[in-house]
């Protein structure tokens, strides 16, 4: 498994080589390989159909409890083989829709980049790994929205999917921490069988509102659902297979992954019950009121991700079983519609439902393609549309005290999606028209062969549900439920009242369709509506957090060294004090007096020197003078350092003092006359605050000499310098040698501190020039 | 700043401060010195030169490679012309004459190529450990001496790469403040 991800990941950055040297065929080993992974995830399928869960363990950071850890259980596969399955179609299908694309390469790159990110995300097995994967699946995501990044709405609204479920990512990253402090692991596998001792921690109820932020935001629940219909702006195959598929099913299968960990609670149920039920309604409402092929699409798929999100919160047996039967057969059908959608727009240049018709002629197998999925999508009887839809039923009106209040939302989300089917799967290709919409080029192979592909699988699994999807489904409901299941899909349950509202929801969707003008006419109306709706406030947030930005990076980068300077030190001096205050040591100055008399001459030779030359360096009107003055009192110090047997640090100090001499020396001239601009009292805060910055110093340095200095390392160093380190100056050894990672870092420091330099004062570089 | 007697004597002295310098750098790690230090004196001579001389004369004498070549021809072998051309650069005076399609080329060797041949330097002497399996900055030393410089280790390495990245930091920032 590790290895399926990093071959992912390497071919993922070989992508724009590929398309320099195969130009078109690019596609041929894109699609290879979420093929050739597809088909060894099937190889691993029998045992995990078995009842085995497969794990793979890399070591990574095991002392944080971090591992790149692979765990394949029923659900795992269920997501894994969708993700490499349909990432083959779309692989193929990305090659016809972008052909010709300068940036296809690129384009592949961050196609392959999710799919990895996704895959590893399903098969992660430590829930650290699983943040991980989940970052990068919203990283890639947003690389592919802004993928026309010369339109602004691209880009916004890339930034937009990008902020969401970045601010949902770190809410989850706490959250996943507190999980594992709660379960006291980090492993999924271990978590899975500790459901008790998590949902009874008093950490569970902040890690359970922390990580379902992060599960909503994904998966575009309400109020984070705005982001969904913006994303639409990406190339169609990124909108198939990210937004209806598989990235905003990341959530979801969180969610399913933590059902035995954290499910069955009263918040856990109520929540996503609500939730889930809102963002139905929602998504079915809104999806009436839009005219656009994309969007009409976006918030089905908001309404479908809404009832996944229900099921799960329902949590029994029945509902999680649809839960994974619906949505397996969501992203069957979604998917098609979506590539049919990108056919349609791609054929025609336009995707709105009113300007498209009769397409049944000139597109004849995106036609059919979109035939199958969108009987699959109303619930038609042979398809697995239908077996989704019955056990949908079935599951909201168990015995609940919501039953009838489930049912509503269930029902009038398929009301919806029957119109929608009808619409998008019959409307635009089959009705009779006189004037068809014209085409700008027939179809193409790589673009029908996909939708049409997946959308008959659709129909295999419906007319086979008991051959291989049985099975798989079965162990993916098992994963979320953690006892055996004996749930067998069958096409037809017989006469019963499931069946009899099915055929209500039929009727009732084609009346919808029938009246959807008259719908239409009354989304004008809802616009005020808008404006309290969480876009406006995602907008009206974005904009405060810029200008307050802006205005607290002016006050406090305000370009002035010395107040940075003055900055750090107040912090400085304020921290030591009030540390010094509450439990330090008290300075007992009267038994250290007799030591003053220990003074000797050359200490007070040089104390002579500094003082003087401070008191002249304040009085001195000249920057030349100031200077010098500067080098006399550095070079006292270094003598100072020389008195008290610390060479190495005296010579560096007397050559730096050199230095800084030399250096103003050569800019001296350049700078303006020497004038007074402040005011006196600046000054004297600037005098104070060094006094001060002085006497602290000079009080820690008094109490650190009071206590016997008491440290191993002095000793270590001096026994082992010459031993371990082959030399006798320790100052050196230590420098190079025992803490040597310590001196490459300010070594690196050093070099970035001249490029800085550089930057600064070279910022009229003209383009070209080199550094 | 034109002073005679200091651009004189500078032209003397830079020599001796390098070898100062260098020999500063080598005996850090028996006495007082070290890459730091060493790499201070060596830029301080440099810093002394540009101060009286100007910045463009201390780049002209010091940071520049005369380099001889001629395009391959399409028939001459790889190594062969690689070979030629070295010859050329060694003995480069005596050809200059007869070959007219001979070409000089500058290389100026700007002061962020020594900090980042300095960072180079430092970076690698600690994967020497990595290759061996030891943790990264393992030290290493041979066995025999070498008169006045000592025993040759990766640390002496890392020392010449803290030497060259501090000449390299105070050239560029000398540089840049006197073309200011």
């Amino acid at each position: 498994m590790f290895l399926a991800i990093l071959a992912g990941f390497l071919l993922a950055f070989a992508a724009p080589l590929l398309y320099r040297w195969l130009g078109k065929w690019v596609y041929v080993p894109m699609a290879l390989l979420p093929f050739s992974i597809f088909l060894y995830l099937l190889t691993l399928a029998p045992a995990v159909l078995g009842g085995d869960n497969l794990g793979e363990l890399h070591a990574w950071a095991p002392s944080l409890n971090i591992n790149l850890h692979f765990f394949l259980d029923g659900l795992s596969l269920l997501f894994a083989l969708l993700i490499t399955g349909f990432g083959t179609l779309i692989m193929l299908y990305a090659g016809g829709y972008l052909k010709g694309h300068p940036l296809l390469g690129r384009f592949y790159l961050y196609l392959a980049l999710f799919m990895t990110s996704m895959l590893g995300l399903v098969l992660a097995g430590n829930i650290i790994s699983i943040f991980v994967f989940w970052e990068l699946t919203s990283i890639s995501s947003y690389l592919l929205i802004g993928f026309g990044h010369d339109k602004e709405s691209s880009r916004s609204s890339a930034l937009q999917a990008l902020l969401v479920t970045g601010l949902g990512g770190l809410a989850l990253m706490a959250g996943l921490i507190l999980l594992g402090i709660a379960g006291d692991s980090y492993t999924v596998s271990d978590l899975l069988e500790r459901g008790d001792m998590v949902t009874s921690h008093t950490l569970y109820l902040p890690a359970l509102v922390l990580i379902l932020l992060g599960a909503f935001t994904k998966s575009a629940q309400f109020p984070f659902h705005f982001w969904l219909p913006n994303a639409m702006a990406a190339p169609t195959p990124v909108s198939a297979y990210l937004h209806s598929a598989t990235m905003v099913k990341a959530g979801v299968y969180l969610l399913a992954r933590l059902t035995p960990v954290m499910g069955g609670t009263d918040e856990w149920q109520y929540t996503l019950m609500l939730v889930g039920g809102i963002t139905t309604l929602l998504g079915a409402l809104l999806a009436t009121q839009h005219l656009d092929l994309k969007a009409i699409l976006a918030y089905t798929t908001i309404s479908a991700l809404g009832l996944l999100v229900t099921m799960t919160g329902i949590g029994t047996a029945p509902a999680l079983e649809a839960m994974v039967v619906f949505l397996l057969a969501h992203a069957l059908y979604k998917g098609t519609l979506f590539m049919v959608a990108g056919n349609v727009d791609h054929a025609t240049g336009t995707r709105d439902l009113t300007e498209l018709t009769g397409l049944s002629g000139s597109m004849r197998y995106t036609a059919i393609a979109a035939l199958l999925a969108g009987m699959s999508m109303a619930g038609l009887l042979p398809f697995f549309g239908f077996i989704g839809k019955e056990l949908l039923y079935e599951a909201s009106l168990q015995e609940s005290p919501f039953r009838w209040l489930l049912f509503a939302v269930s029902f009038f989300s398929g009301m919806v999606f029957v119109a929608v089917a009808i619409a998008l799967g019959f409307g635009i290709f089959w009705r009779r028209s006189t004037s068809p919409t014209a085409l700008q080029h027939p179809d193409k192979t790589l673009l029908y062969l996909p939708p049409l592909l997946l959308a008959s699988t659709g129909l295999i699994f419906g007319l086979l549900p008991g051959f291989f999807v049985t099975p798989l489904l079965r162990r993916a409901a098992e994963a979320m439920l953690g006892v055996e299941q004996k749930f067998e899909l069958a096409l037809w349950h017989g006469f019963n009242l499931v069946l009899g509202l099915s055929l209500l929801t039929l009727a009732l969707g084609y009346v919808l369709y029938r009246f959807s003008n008259q719908l239409l006419s009354y989304a004008a109306r809802f616009n005020g509506l808008y404006l309290f709706g969480p876009a406006n406030l995602y907008r009206l947030a974005l904009k405060g957090f810029l200008a307050g930005a802006t205005k607290i990076t002016a006050t406090v980068q305000n370009g002035y060294l010395r107040s940075y300077i003055a900055a750090i030190i107040t912090a400085h001096i304020a921290l030591v004090v009030v540390s010094l205050w509450k439990n330090g040591p008290r300075l007992e100055i009267a038994n250290r007096l007799p030591e003053l008399s220990q003074l000797r001459m050359y200490e007070v030779v040089l104390l002579l020197m500094i003082v003087p030359s401070l008191i002249f360096l304040f009085r001195s009107r000249s920057r030349l003078t100031s200077i010098a003055i500067m080098g006399i009192i550095g070079y006292s110090v270094a003598l100072f350092y020389i008195l008290f047997g610390a060479p190495d640090v005296a010579a560096t100090q007397l050559l730096i003092e050199t230095l800084t001499v030399v250096i103003f020396v050569l800019i001296l001239h350049k700078l303006p006359a020497f004038r007074y601009l402040s005011h006196a009292s600046e000054r004297y805060k600037y005098v104070l605050l060094s006094l001060s910055f002085g006497a602290m110093m000079t009080y820690i340095i008094l109490i650190v000499k009071q206590y016997p200095l008491d440290s191993q390392l002095k000793a270590y160093y001096g026994e082992n310098s010459y031993l371990l380190g082959q030399g006798r100056n320790i100052v050196n050894v230590i420098l190079v040698d025992f803490r040597a990672l310590d001196t490459l870092g300010e070594i690196v420091v050093l070099a970035v501190a001249a490029i800085g330099i550089m930057a600064m004062l070279k910022l009229r570089m003209q383009k070209g020039d080199k550094l | 700043m034109k002073t005679v007697i200091l651009a004189t004597a500078i032209r003397i002295l830079i020599p001796i401060f390098i070898i100062f310098s260098v020999y500063t750098l080598f005996r850090g790690h028996n006495h007082p010195g070290g890459g730091f230090i060493g790499g201070l004196i060596g830029a301080i001579a440099f810093v002394f030169h540009t101060m009286t001389h100007g910045p463009q004369q201390t780049v002209d004498t010091f940071l520049r490679l005369n380099l001889y070549g001629y395009p391959r021809q399409p028939n001459q072998s790889r190594s062969l012309y690689l070979m030629r051309m070295m010859r050329v650069n060694v003995w480069r005076r005596r050809k200059l004459a007869r070959h007219p399609e001979i070409k000089q080329r500058m290389i100026r060797i700007e002061p962020i190529y020594i900090i980042a041949t300095g960072l180079l330097l430092s970076a690698t002497s600690g994967v020497v450990g990595l290759i061996a399996g030891q943790p990264f900055m393992h030290a290493f030393w041979t066995d025999f001496y070498i008169p006045v410089l000592g025993k040759p280790g990766t640390p002496i390495l890392f020392d010449l790469g803290v030497y060259l990245l501090v000449i390299g930091v105070v050239l560029k920032i000398t540089f840049v403040m006197s073309e200011e």
